[in-house]
């Protein structure tokens, strides 16, 4: 049984999507999973599962003691194993506070084999209830400067925000890097994989192409892991296998080109 | 010539590195100490007790491995 936080500093690099994949796809390989949106008054993981018509009462309805925690977690009917605890779209974002935070990860813990909480961007209060309870942190990140920026202020913030660390323990904590453009990279007019990582200084968990079937999949409310043959599919697939301690090779996404830039590569 | 094909030649992304390298170094030495003007003054304190001293200064420096304090302590002629 894990905590997961996954969390980014920036806003909009792509945690919710992460989260809604990482969750389905660890679900398809047999774990009971709750994925919990913390983002409190920006709801967004509720639509990205496709589960947003189904919500009754929120994360914050059971911490409030206004409903039983039963109540609140939506079972998803497509993908065996995965549930949801939505967030709250109230304007007080004070609601949550550690106690009661913890509370709910406490009874989480007797039901799942891996809670999944997706945090809020910033560094904030949010972001440090996302955190406080965490065993292990997935730093999303895009390779652009700002987003990377983010991620490392966020970085040397977990531990003195989680309650792990203040007890002596280490808190996991590995790279996601969202939305790489092969090409640009290729080019060099995109940090590479490697540059991210030799900034950050932290191991690599998942490596997620730039992909228009992204778009299509939030559209339909239809987490892309579902989907057998998509490539970023499969780029999520290998981190929820990660996740599970498997060693996975990282996907090499240059094998799709055609000769020529492969005869280029070689006179480079 | 040659001294426009030098910016020519670096592609965007060793520029972006460069930026980013720069920022981080900055800002990963400044978010730690929180009093540290209350104990640069102290310092000098203590050490004026036994030399003259003109001025302390305290440079911050860290990564994810490690993290150091230089203090320079500049001696009045």
């Amino acid at each position: 049984m894990e905590v997961i936080t996954i969390t980014s500093g920036k806003g909009g690099v792509g945690k919710s999507t992460t989260t809604a994949n990482i969750a389905t796809a660890l679900a398809m390989l047999g774990k009971k999973v709750v994925a919990v949106d913390f983002d409190i008054g920006l709801r967004n993981l509720d639509m990205i599962l496709g589960l947003e018509n189904r919500i009754v009462y929120d994360v914050v309805d059971v911490m409030e003691g206004r409903c039983n925690l039963a109540q609140a977690i939506i079972k998803d009917k497509r993908t065996k194993n995965l549930h949801f605890l939505p967030a709250s779209q109230t304007k007080d974002k004070s609601v949550l506070d550690k106690d009661k935070v913890e509370k709910l990860i406490n009874e989480l813990k007797k039901d799942f084999d891996y809670i999944l909480i997706d945090s809020p961007a910033g560094i904030e209060s949010g972001f440090e209830h996302s955190i406080y309870l965490a065993d292990r942190a997935l730093i999303v990140t895009t390779p652009e400067i700002s987003a990377v920026r983010d991620a490392d202020r966020v970085i040397g913030i977990i531990d003195a925000k989680s309650k792990k660390a203040k007890e002596g323990k280490e808190v996991k904590k590995e790279i996601i890097i969202n939305r790489i453009k092969p090409e640009l990279v290729e080019k060099e007019e995109m940090l590479s994989i490697d540059d991210v990582l030799h900034i950050l200084a932290l191991p690599l968990i998942g490596v997620i192409p730039d992909d228009e079937d992204i778009i299509k999949s939030t559209n339909l409310g239809e987490p892309i892991v579902l989907n057998e043959k998509s490539l970023v599919g499969e780029a999520f697939r290998r981190v929820a296998r990660r996740i599970l301690g498997e060693e996975v090779e990282f996907l090499d996404f240059n094998k799709k080109k055609g000769l020529f830039s492969k005869l280029k590569r070689l006179f480079k | 010539m040659s001294f426009f094909n030098i910016f020519k030649k670096k592609k965007s992304k060793e520029v972006a590195k460069d930026r980013l390298m720069m920022m981080l170094a900055y800002e990963r030495a400044n978010t730690h100490i929180e009093n540290l003007d209350e104990m640069k003054k102290e310092l000098i304190e203590v050490v004026k007790k036994y030399i003259k001293v003109k001025d302390v200064v305290i440079k911050t420096s860290s990564n994810q491995e490690i993290e150091t304090l230089e203090v320079e302590i500049i001696l009045e002629k």
